[in-house]
């Protein structure tokens, strides 16, 4: 029996022959192609095509690992050749047809060859070296997209916004100023909170008059996997939005979605404002090759579906013409075949990848490493810090020394944009970036519309444009409903292109528990959980304001230079803690140290010696010391060593000092579960030889409640002297 | 699918391929005897010696068989011998690629240009300078011992020819070829540049006879091209062509005004990208075979360092091409005798 890819290879070349094709959906008789640009675009279409029919056949040999294909899909070459090939793509997985015909717009690609390395998760794979089946390059300017639904549309927002910021601040960027930034999607993502909330932000800065080149490019195939969209639903949806302008095109006919498309993206990069291109597709051959298409829609409906096929259109469109006949048709698409099996069968000698050090080397490659811009000189940092100039030298909390070292970053890094929920006028919650628009300017320091997501994806976008993203997000429990744009999107970039496109960036997150007075959960969130497992993310909590701006200044080198993804949690309840020990003693504040001064990645630091080790961080490291004072007025002393890095931990190291002591103590302010703690206590007992006496103490296991209550499952002075002593036996 | 005929990519090579070893070699060719006879004839008419003549020179002078106006049309003789002697019952061409003027020769091939307006192209062409030379070309190596692209070596080439051009005519990237680099200016300016390239063996050396082609300093013999040759008669070619830059030109979609421009504009005065054609042809097409037609074998060095660029089926270094040259050729040089026997 014919599967339906069989069925529908057969049918085309007989329906050809027999001039069998499908009525014409829409009229359009003015165009400025050339019959050879049709026929161009035809072989783009077929050539996608026949690498879907490829890729099932060589899945039945058990040669290539994911067959979602471009089928139905197959008009999305004409917005290639409506685009230029530096309007940077951010496309979904039916984008076969764009990227080989984009590709031809850069001489020297090699489409065929570079896919099916990428469909047979070849180690030679040129984009993501057998990592993911991704339709992605360098040269092209289509970053590659996996297939987590809609989360490639924030970060489209977020390229379209750095291109006229680009211009407005000067700056020489990888994407030409005229450029337009396009994002497909299917009809069902478009439901997708994340596509709502793309669509919002780029529509929230249209409305606003702020530049915005951005094509949203929604390929309408009527059908979700098994859900079918219902009729009419993106039309009404999309046609009447404020900010967004709408267009429709019949993408089974070459010459409408060329046309439609061209005006799309004219209207976007003349007028900097953002269009919804909605294109009619179909869908063939189900959602992917595992698909049993008939366990959820009729026999019919697939044969309807199929008798749309866009090839037999164009097909139709060419010889209707007299560019090709029926004969030159076929032989076209036989040729097609027989090239791509052929580059298919060189490709299936290519090995594909397997070791896990290889694998794993990609988390954090960067091909394009940086050396960081020179530090400012002193008059252009007394200009910048004015009145405050002379208070350097004073004595500060950790608020204010952050808030000088963001200006410092701002005003060495000419690519550095600060930007979040209020961090602008009103200058954060906590007043860490006050006086940074006053100091930078509106164009790099400026309010975001309230949505993590948009804040964060336009950070990775921006990033692709060569700006140095600093986002604030002003709670660490806000970042949950965000965090996709950096478990799937931020951190994975570099994996999935050997480390040819890279999101630097300094997330500032504000967070953890201890806050007087402001108690509650959401303000108070103690996880970091959420950032740990994620490979090749950098964190950061800093425990006092000097250090906060030595790592900071690391974190923002490292992006920069690397392209590392960072996040900096700044402990709330120390913004503005002064004292550590009595009342007014003013220990915890710090003078601002000199700008070249900087904390390495992993550097640890150990306050005192003694039988005992506190390991601890943030918070910890605050109550620790005090801990430490009062157990050392005993005779048995303790040393506290401050992590600083919660990720990129030297163990070795680590294992080496712990081996100096009797008793080790993880002082941990997180929820236990999940928290390090839990995980260095669990490597110190496996992996030293002979380890200390160890011991976790933890934050419980809940959400922080309100009002006095608010620390009451939290580590406290009292409790870690408890908890050293009842490791020492003495208790 | 089961595939009867074998696949080959035909490359045409450039100008500097026929040599003292080639004389005679048009000799009791069918496959161009009447080829020939019409090309002698035209160039009578033109009053240059015929191209039976040259090829049956007693001995071979550089002052006369390199100049171009007589060197292209011989090694176009040439290599239309050898193409159409490929026997087409067991091999079919997918793709025809060339080196510099083989591009000329590719559109022969392909019939985009029928044998007299083919002629007429690469006799003008070769031609152009009959005055003067317009500059020159030097040759010199971008890769280590083992014929692995050396990164070092390109960034050392760009930095001298970028401090060179702030003081000097402009250098430029005349060729990509394989492993070397075909760098070409104003000739006092090439001299005192070639001076500056750290000597490599015999490298830098100066090509005989050869102009800046592929650079800026073309640019009026673009624009003199244009004129000279706007009435010839463009079709669309019979098989798939791979330009200079790397461009596929397939048989339905090509446009001829396009095809016109591009082979008297671009490729004229801009880098030929012989590592990206041939790179297309390669992953594009995948053929069993890469030949290359005669006369000669000077392309053949330059075709295996790409083979290894690409570390094409195995071939990662210089013995593993010459290994596999041995037991398994996958270039098929027309220029030698025993490979050229393979096809025939």
């Amino acid at each position: 029996m014919l599967n339906r890819a069989e069925i529908i290879d057969k049918s085309f070349s007989e329906k050809v022959k027999s001039q069998q094709f499908p009525e014409v959906g829409v009229e359009v008789s003015f165009t400025d192609l050339t019959p050879y640009q049709l026929i161009d675009l035809f072989e783009s279409q077929l050539i996608s095509r026949h690498l879907d029919l490829r890729a099932r056949e060589l899945k039945k040999d058990n040669l290539c690992y994911y067959t979602i294909g471009s089928s139905g899909h197959e008009g999305n070459v004409t917005t290639a050749l409506a685009s230029r090939p530096t309007d940077m793509a951010f496309l979904h997985y039916r984008s076969a047809g764009f990227f080989i015909q984009r590709s031809k717009q850069k001489p020297g690609t090699t489409p065929i060859y570079d896919m099916l390395l990428s469909f047979m998760a070849s180690a030679q794979d040129p984009i993501s070296g057998g990592r993911h089946k991704v339709i992605g390059s360098h040269e092209l300017f289509i970053p590659p997209q996996t297939s987590t639904i809609a989360s490639h549309l924030p970060k489209a927002v977020g390229a379209a916004l750095s291109i006229p910021k680009r211009s407005a601040l000067g700056l020489p960027g990888p994407l030409p100023e005229d450029s337009v930034i396009l994002c497909s999607f299917g009809d069902a993502s478009a439901n997708h909170s994340t596509a709502l909330g793309s669509f919002n932000t780029a529509a929230w800065h249209a409305f606003q008059n702020r530049p915005l080149p951005l094509v949203f490019i929604c390929e309408d195939n009527g059908i979700g996997i098994s859900v079918k969209t219902p009729h009419q639903w993106i039309a009404r949806n999309f046609s009447q939005r404020n900010g967004l302008a709408y267009l429709y095109c019949d993408g089974l006919n070459l010459i409408d979605a060329y046309e439609t498309s061209k005006r799309a993206i004219d209207y976007a990069r003349y007028y900097k404002k953002p269009v919804f291109l909605h294109m009619r597709t179909v869908r063939l051959m189900g959602h992917a090759g595992s698909d049993v298409e008939t366990s959820y829609q009729t026999l019919q409906r697939i044969q309807n579906n199929e008798a749309q096929d866009p090839i037999l259109h164009s097909a139709r469109l060419l010889i209707e013409r007299g560019a090709l006949t029926p004969h030159e048709v076929i032989k076209l698409y036989e040729d097609i075949r027989s090239r791509v099996w052929h580059v298919s069968q060189q490709v299936i000698t290519q090995k594909p990848l397997s070791d896990i050090k290889n694998i794993a080397s990609a988390i954090t490659a960067c091909r394009e490493q940086k050396n960081p811009p020179i530090l400012p000189n002193e008059d252009s940092r007394q200009k910048v810090f004015d009145k405050e100039w002379n208070k350097l030298s004073t004595p500060q909390h950790m608020a204010k020394l952050i808030n000088w070292g963001l200006t410092d970053l701002l005003l060495q890094y000419p690519q550095a944009l600060v930007f979040g929920e209020d961090v602008a006028e009103k200058g954060g919650v906590y007043n860490v970036t006050e006086q940074l628009k006053k100091r930078f300017g509106t164009q790099r320091v400026y309010n975001s519309p309230l949505d993590e997501q948009a804040i964060l994806g336009a950070a990775i976008g921006l990033a692709h444009n060569g700006f140095l993203p600093i986002p604030e997000i002003q709670f660490l429990a806000y970042v949950h409903n965000a965090e996709d744009q950096i478990r799937g999107e931020a951190a994975t970039l570099a994996f999935f292109s050997q480390g040819l496109y890279t999101n630097p960036m300094v997330i500032r997150v504000a967070g953890l528990a201890y806050q007087k007075g402001f108690g509650g959960h959401f303000h108070n969130d103690n996880s970091l959980a959420i950032f740990r497992d994620i490979p090749g993310v950098i964190l950061a909590v800093p425990s006092n304001g000097a250090d906060a701006v030595k790592m900071l200044r690391t974190c923002c080198d490292l992006a920069y230079t690397q392209g590392r993804v960072c996040i900096f949690v700044e402990p709330i309840a120390l913004y503005m803690t002064r004292d550590l020990h009595t009342l007014e003693d003013k220990a915890w504040t710090f003078t601002y140290p000199p700008p070249d001064e900087k904390i390495a990645l992993g550097e640890t630091k150990t306050y005192g010696d003694g039988e005992t080790l506190i390991l601890t961080y943030g918070n910890g490291l605050y109550l620790s010391l005090q801990a430490q004072k009062k157990l050392n007025n005993s005779n048995k002393t303790v040393a506290v060593m401050d992590l600083r890095w919660l990720s990129d931990i030297n163990y070795p190291v680590l294992y080496q000092k712990a081996a100096q002591f009797k008793q080790v103590l993880f002082v941990e302010e997180c929820r236990v579960t999940g928290s390090l703690g839990q995980t260095v206590v669990a490597k110190m007992a496996t992996e030293m030889p002979n380890p200390p006496k160890l011991s976790l103490h933890g934050a419980a296991d809940c959400f922080i409640p309100l009002g006095p209550a608010a620390t009451a499952g939290l580590p406290s002075v009292e409790s870690i002297i408890d908890a050293i002593q009842s490791l020492r036996g003495e208790r | 699918m089961i595939q009867q005929k074998k696949r080959l990519v035909v490359v045409c090579p450039g100008r500097g391929s026929y040599t003292k070893d080639n004389l005679k070699s048009l000799m009791g060719r069918k496959a161009v005897s009447q080829a020939v006879v019409e090309m002698d004839q035209w160039r009578t008419e033109l009053n240059l010696p015929t191209l039976s003549s040259l090829d049956q020179a007693e001995s071979f002078k550089v002052s006369l068989h390199t100049l171009g106006e007589h060197a292209s049309p011989l090694i176009f003789a040439c290599a239309l011998a050898d193409f159409l002697e490929i026997n087409r019952e067991r091999y079919e061409v997918v793709a025809v690629t060339g080196n510099s003027m083989g591009w000329y020769l590719a559109l022969a091939m392909t019939e985009v240009l029928s044998l007299r307006d083919s002629f007429s192209l690469i006799q003008t062409m070769g031609s152009m300078m009959k005055t003067g030379l317009i500059g020159g070309q030097i040759i010199y190596p971008v890769i280590h011992e083992d014929w692995t692209l050396s990164l070092e070596i390109q960034n050392q080439i760009q930095r001298i020819m970028a401090e060179h051009n702030q003081h000097h005519e402009p250098i430029y990237i005349s060729i990509v070829l394989g492993g070397y680099w075909v760098l070409a200016g104003e000739q006092n300016s090439l001299q005192e540049f070639s001076k500056k390239l750290p000597k490599i063996e015999n490298y830098p050396f100066q090509l005989v006879n050869h102009a800046a082609f592929h650079t800026p300093l073309l640019n009026d013999v673009s624009q003199r091209a244009l004129i000279q040759l706007k009435n010839l008669d463009w079709s669309k070619p019979q098989i798939p062509l791979i330009d200079g830059r790397g461009v596929i030109w397939q048989p339905h979609s090509s446009d001829m005004e396009n095809l016109y421009d591009y082979t008297l504009g671009h490729q004229v005065t801009e880098t030929y990208h012989f590592s990206n054609a041939l790179t297309v042809a390669l992953k594009e097409f995948c053929p069993d075979h890469i030949v290359l037609l005669g006369p000669g074998n000077s392309l053949g060095g330059s075709i295996g360092q790409i083979l290894i660029a690409n570390q094409w089926q195995g071939i990662h270094n210089k013995s593993d091409f010459v290994e596999r040259q041995k037991t398994s050729p996958y270039l098929l040089s027309m220029g030698m005798a025993e490979q050229k026997k393979i096809l025939t």
